[in-house]
């Protein structure tokens, strides 16, 4: 009960944006609100690993600890066509249920060659489907790391007061 | 209760309205109340005061909700807005959505507004240029629309008069088709800028490229301090507010000025429905406005009226005042009022790629934008089988290429570490388009909105000159960006629809015969002497350079008229 109050108090953080959790959060579905897609929180989870496995955790934070699952989910739900979003909880059915014809298991269980090689596959994937579904995906995730809180006050840095143009700013050119 | 009327009516009396809030309204509303005049400045919008009403101006990209990309539902709601640049999620509060105020769309128009004090003074492009005898002199010399009723010298002193107090940023370039003005240091072109300077200033003697001349506060005057503003701190967010007041507005800069005099009453969220003509004194007395929020209507007196309401909607105030002297609109005997609108034409632009200068980038932001190349066409005498002619936006930039493919540690390898790309070489066209008759404005006499007042028709398009001159520039940016030896060039004709440019112009045109223009050579109205239109509603022709410069100085220079006549009994 005190754990959802406190969700309910506290903003979450996606790659550096706040996102409205979900209000009566029930339970089996995504955390943040949506205001037209459906999605579980089992979905939910197999974004976050298939995003983690785009962006992994190096000695820098990975896509989980960013949330970018959440940053892609939010765009999908507000910046795409109902038709798009079809495709992509289609196409996100179908991986999770092909993980499992695979290898028995989820695809947050695999090891992360098993995980690295069916993404491997789905950049090269033919069917409108899974191309629709992982093209927003991947591109959604790196959009949402290089404009995280995290790279554009850590690793790639952001001016937003920058007080300077030089025209001829020497750079190396190799 | 007839004294209650006098009261009320004493209340609502002062020496000037000013109708609008915008880069124009802004600069009526410095020059009288400076000159101790109480003036009434209506605004159809909301408030918006300096940095405390400018609510993204501290964002950072990923504070917005969608990084700046509007939800998709605000995009269906508005197809026209969303067609500007400008409307994103840092930006669209300050922008008229579809629906708060429908038009008539004759033919194809993007109208894009900004109901707010202020206006569109907060969003616009701050490209400032003067205009020259080549530009005053162009409809006579070329035969189209009306002469002006005045030359370069009538405004030059009224130029250096704004640019001032404005702050404008520019290089003494000595181009008799661009004048100099009182500048503030210019910025500085890039390498591939200064580079392309360069190879046209050897090939084309006749054509210039200068560095952008810019509302910015390069290095402050006093008299920008003044102000409350500060040095421009290159942040090139101007769209969402400048908390440093770095760019010039109506709110950072006229208003706060005009308010400090405590002779400015400002009042949001009313809309002109029209201006009062009292056909027993023979002028116009006063105004009707409409509260947006309560819709009771409430009529305001004066001396003087100035009409800034921007082009469009300062053509619909004029036409939908009625009276018995002036059934066709306020000044409108010639039955000129709303036609002769013109625009910029913005529809094309051109990219290439340069492989030179690789030891060079670009550090910070430019608040000037880069390079500008001043018309060449046409200029000296027709010489083409168009008539007058484009300038020109020229910019090099250079960005980090990050490479997308794979996925895991060399994915994100590869996006923390990106590869600076070639220089890319953009440029976009700015051409004078020639007013017609029949591009007009007109009110409709079916439909009105939530205020009463008649909905704008809109009839406005290019022809057969916009499309001549639209294949030169192309062709003659080609052959520039092939002499500089730019590689991969890429035209990109648009088939935006006019009104996207934000440049529209006339409908109450200036000149010397009331049978054939609204205003005279003082923005006054031929035929009701204390009504003046100083915004770019009075625009004989176009011309090619970026047109609030003019409305400023314009404006002064009528304040100033209006007041001597005024001291003269005239008015």
């Amino acid at each position: 009960m005190e754990r959802r109050l406190v969700i309910k108090q506290v903003l979450i953080m996606a790659g550096g944006l706040a996102l409205l959790p979900s209000c009566l959060r029930e339970q089996g579905k995504s955390t943040i609100l949506l205001k037209n897609m459906d999605i579980s929180l089992d979905q939910e989870n197999l974004m976050a690993d298939i995003a983690e496995t785009i962006i992994p955790r190096t000695n820098t934070p990975g896509a989980k600890q960013l949330k970018l699952h959440l940053f892609a989910l939010k765009m999908v739900d507000d910046c795409y066509e109902k038709a798009d979003q079809e495709l992509f909880v289609k196409g996100l059915t179908a991986f999770q249920d092909q993980a499992q014809d695979l290898f028995s298991k989820s695809f947050g269980k695999l090891s992360l060659h098993q995980r690295e090689s069916m993404l491997a596959k789905l950049e090269n994937s033919t069917s409108p489907e899974q191309s629709g579904f992982y093209k927003i995906m991947k591109e959604k995730t790196i959009d949402g790391f290089l404009n995280s809180k995290y790279v554009m006050t850590n690793l790639i840095i952001y001016e937003l007061v920058p007080g300077r143009y030089n025209g001829y700013f020497p750079v190396k050119t190799a | 209760m007839s004294n209650l009327n006098i009261d009320a009516a004493k209340a609502n009396t002062f020496d000037v309205i000013v109708i609008g809030s915008g880069i124009s309204g802004g600069w009526a509303a410095k020059e009288f109340t400076e000159k101790g005049f109480k003036t009434l400045v209506l605004e159809r919008g909301r408030d918006v005061q300096h940095i405390k009403d400018y609510p993204t101006t501290n964002k950072f990209p990923y504070e917005f909700e969608h990084l700046g990309e509007p939800a998709l539902a605000i995009k269906k709601e508005n197809p026209i807005v969303s067609r500007c640049y400008a409307f994103k999620e840092d930006a669209m509060h300050f922008m008229v959505k579809d629906k708060e105020h429908p038009y008539i769309q004759e033919k194809p128009f993007d109208w894009i507004r900004g109901y707010q004090v202020g206006g569109k003074s907060l969003l616009w492009a701050r490209q400032t240029q003067r205009w020259s005898d080549f530009d005053f002199e162009g409809p006579a010399r070329d035969d189209f629309a009306v002469d002006w009723p005045i030359r370069y010298k009538d405004i030059a002193p009224w130029y250096s008069y704004v640019e001032k107090f404005a702050g404008i940023a520019g290089h003494r370039d000595g181009l008799a088709e661009l004048p100099d003005g009182e500048f503030l240091p210019g910025f500085p072109l890039n390498a591939a800028e200064d580079y392309f300077k360069g190879v046209i200033k050897n090939k084309y003697p006749a054509r210039h490229v200068i560095s952008a001349r810019c509302a910015h506060l390069s290095k402050p005057n006093q008299i920008h301090l003044d102000q409350g503003r500060a040095k421009c701190q290159n942040r090139i967010l101007c769209q969402r507010g400048c908390p440093f007041g770095g760019y010039f507005s109506s709110n950072a800069s006229t208003l706060p000025w005009a308010a400090k005099t405590g002779n400015l009453t400002l009042r949001p969220f009313s809309v002109v429905e029209s201006v009062i003509y009292d056909d027993a004194k023979g002028k116009v007395t006063g105004v009707r406005v409409a509260d947006t929020n309560t819709k009771e209507v409430t009529e305001y007196y004066a001396r003087i009226v100035f009409i800034n309401a921007g082009a469009l909607n300062t053509n619909l105030i004029l036409l939908n005042s009625k009276s018995k002297r002036f059934p066709r609109g306020l000044g409108n005997d010639s039955g000129v009022l709303g036609k002769y609108v013109a625009f910029h034409n913005y529809s094309a632009r051109i990219n290439a790629e340069y492989d030179g200068l690789k030891q060079y980038a670009t550090d910070g932001r430019n608040p000037a934008g880069g390079g500008y190349i001043p018309r060449f066409r046409n200029l000296l005498k027709q010489e083409m089988n168009f008539k007058r002619g484009y300038a020109a936006g020229i910019y090099g930039s250079r960005y980090m290429e990050r490479d997308r493919s794979g996925i895991g540690g060399s994915l994100k390898d590869n996006l923390l570490h990106g590869k600076l790309s070639p220089w890319i070489i953009g440029s976009h066209m700015m051409g004078e388009t020639i007013p017609k008759e029949s591009n007009f404005v007109s009110l409709s006499v079916s439909e009105k909105d939530a205020w009463g007042v008649p909905l704008l028709n809109i009839s406005v398009a290019y022809d057969e000159n916009d499309a001549l001159m639209k294949a030169d520039y192309i062709g003659q940016m080609t052959e520039m960006f092939t002499e500089a030896g730019f590689k991969n060039i890429t035209p990109n004709v648009s088939s935006q629809s006019p009104g996207l440019d934000i440049h529209e112009m006339g409908g109450a045109r200036m000149g010397r015969d009331p049978k054939t223009s609204v205003l005279n050579e003082w923005n006054q109205l031929h035929t009701c002497p204390n009504v003046f239109v100083t915004d770019g509603a009075c625009m004989t022709s176009t011309s090619t350079q970026n047109p609030s410069l003019t409305y400023m100085a314009f404006t002064a220079r009528s304040v100033d008229y209006a007041v001597k006549a005024m001291n003269r009994g005239e008015i």
